[in-house]
This record gives C-alpha cells, structure tokens and sequence, in this order.
C-alpha cells in the first residue's frame, strides 16, 4: 500500500466529503413525507419551473438533449422526462449533475426540483414567474434569453448571499 | 506475514478537530467483533427509529442487511480477496472487501484487470441518515476508496476500480469519487455499475494533494 495516504490528504478529503454531503444530504434528511403529500400543486409549478430551466439552459449550449445526457453523465431517458413530464420527480444526482456542467447553485435546483424542502420564498416565487414567461421554440427568442439570463442571474445572487 | 498499517486522520465534525486513525491492509476478528457488538446494535436503533417515524423504507440505510462476519469468512476463502478497514478512538469506522477477479467494461480499458470493490461501509454513526445527527467522522469512505486505488496500482492495473453502487451511494460514486456510470446491471441486482480508469484515479489523489 503506498505510503502516500497521508493525514493530511485525508484531512482535505474529509473537509470535501462534508461539502459534497451538504449540497444532497438535505435532499434525503430535510425532506419529510409528510410535506411531499402537503404540496402537490406548488411541487407541479416547480416542476415546470425546472424543467424549463433545463431545456433552455441546453438550448442556448446548442445541445441535443442525448448531447447533454452524455456530457452531463446522466440517464437520456430520465432527462427526456424531466424536460416533457411536469410530474417526474428527478433523480438527486442527475440534478447535481446538471448544476455542475451548467455552473449553476446545486442547493437551489434541488429545491426547484423539489427536492429539498423551500427555504427561499423569493426563489419559489422567480422559479414560477420564469415558468410563465418562456416558452419552448427551436431558437431563443430575445425575451426568452432575457428571461433565462435574469433568472439565472437570481440563482447566482441568491448562492452568493451569506 | 505482516500487515500494513498507515497512520492517517479523520475530521471529527462535532468539533472541527483531526483525530488520529489508522488505515490496516487488514480485517481481523476484532474488527468483525466491533461489527457485531456495535454496528448491528447502531444500526438497529437507526431503523427502528426510522420505523417509528414512518420513514419511507427507500430511505433506510441500504446496508443495514449486510452481515461482515458471512462475508469476511466468505473472503478470506478466497486469493484474490483484500480487507481493509479504518480504525479511530478503539473503534472500527469502515471496512473494505476488495477483489482481483473482474475486468473493465470501459470500452477504452475493455478487459483489462482493475480492482473490484466486493463491498464497503462505513459505521452507522458515520453515514448520513435521512433526519439523523451529522456523521461522528469524516473522510473514512474517502481514505477507504484511496486504499482500493492505491492497491489496484500496487497490483499494476493502474488505480482502476470497478464496483456496483446501492442506490445511496450512486452520487457519492459517481459526483465525489468521479466514477463512470455504465448504468444498471440486470446481472447484478439491477444495481448501477461504475469504473474509475487511470486518468480519473489520478484526479481522485489530486482533490486532496497540494495545488
């Protein structure tokens, strides 16, 4: 065994493991049954929320939704439904997968996804007026750019406060 | 024949503080009697809490049926079989099966030998249990899966690792340990199956070596 595991690898190792933990360990420990049951109809808006979020992020990377499977590493048939059925719940990891590749705040598209429990009102709120405003179309228009651009700039801010 | 024993550390989260551990080429009786006489009574306690509480049973502890005195007797029949386990503060913190039988399916490593992790686990009081406390330790999984890397390269396959994850481990696999998702295994329980080639093995070391 090489005597290259030292302490202090482990110790810069364990101090990621805990960041890493924190960005999913509240999709399985903050999320209680009850609540799922509680809040379909805002879990739907969500839902859509998300769902658009990703179909424009991969439209303006000029991607097929196979391309993004296969660079994000993730299920093309889990994707597929993520972008077509408002109802899919999305896999943890998939979600992380996605933050990570289009550089966006993993905490906040697990809670869009609704997968952790809301704590931001203001992001539920932007999540489904985001929803309302863009549409699916071949190209982004203006008004859809604009849209993905101010939202994705809420999730920027909403990561860098405190 | 002698045992390897590394001197390594762990980050207590309760206190921020490293702790001293060891890191063993080994999985001898009293780390199987630690199993026994203390992780099975932890993880009772855990699920049946969670039992109470009316957790959904997909979110148990996925390794809560899992038997280390069946499979260390079962292991060490067998050549081509290592142990590893982490011990800290007199206890066990993690064991670690691993096998030289399997090769890659990565279609870049096709059939070439590689490491395959039988099983892992770290302590009940070390995962993160859905409305539980914080883990006691961290770092115990990673010092363990860098002990499978470091024998694939001792054995001269180049740090590659093969394993099947249980659904709760799927992102730590693949989003922390950088593992390739061949997706699920119809052979094996349907479980995902994941590879980690030479290049990404060297990224692993690389998240916790100086810049």
């Amino acid at each position: 065994m090489n005597n290259t595991i030292t302490p202090e690898w482990c110790l810069k190792m364990a101090d990621q493991e805990a960041e890493f933990a924190a960005s999913l360990s509240h999709a399985y420990t903050e999320l209680p049954i009850v609540e799922i049951q509680e809040s379909v109809d805002s879990e739907a808006a969500h839902n859509i929320a998300f769902a658009r979020l990703v179909r424009l992020m991969r439209r303006r990377a000029h991607l097929s939704v196979e391309q993004l499977a296969n660079a994000t590493r993730v299920d093309l048939v889990e994707l597929v439904e993520i972008e077509k059925d408002a109802r899919h719940r999305a896999d943890p990891r998939t979600v992380y997968q996605l933050a990570q590749y289009f550089d966006l705040p993993a905490a906040k598209l697990l809670q869009m996804a609704h997968l952790s429990v809301p704590k931001d009102a203001r992001l539920a709120e932007e999540a489904i007026r985001f929803a309302a405003r863009s549409e699916s179309i071949d190209e982004l228009s203006a008004v859809e750019q604009a849209a993905l651009e101010a939202f994705v700039a809420v999730l920027s801010e909403q990561s860098e406060k405190p | 024949m002698s045992v390897i024993v590394l001197p390594i550390a762990l980050r207590e989260a309760s206190s921020g503080n490293a702790v001293p551990a060891e890191l063993r080429g080994s999985i001898a009786e009293q780390e199987v009697l630690d199993w026994e006489q203390h992780w099975k009574p932890e993880m009772g306690a855990i699920t049946h809490r969670l039992r109470t509480a009316g957790v959904d049973r997909r979110l148990w502890p996925q390794t809560a049926h899992w038997d280390w005195r069946a499979k260390v007797d079962v292991s060490q029949t067998m050549l081509a079989n290592a142990g590893y386990c982490i011990a800290c503060s007199g206890m066990t913190q993690g064991l670690m099966i691993l096998s030289t039988l399997y090769t890659c399916r990565l279609p870049a490593d096709k059939g070439k030998a590689m490491v395959y992790v039988e099983f892992l686990e770290v302590a009940p009081w070390n995962q993160i249990i859905v409305n539980g406390p914080e883990p006691r330790y961290r770092g115990v999984g990673s010092a363990l899966f860098r002990a499978a890397v470091e024998y694939s390269r001792a054995q001269g396959f180049k740090g590659r690792i093969g394993l099947h994850s249980l659904p709760q481990t799927n992102d730590w696999y693949s989003g922390f340990c950088g593992m390739t998702d061949l997706g699920r295994d119809l052979l094996h329980q349907n479980l995902r199956y994941f590879e980690l080639p030479e290049r990404d093995a060297d990224a692993f070391i690389a998240k916790g070596s100086p810049p």
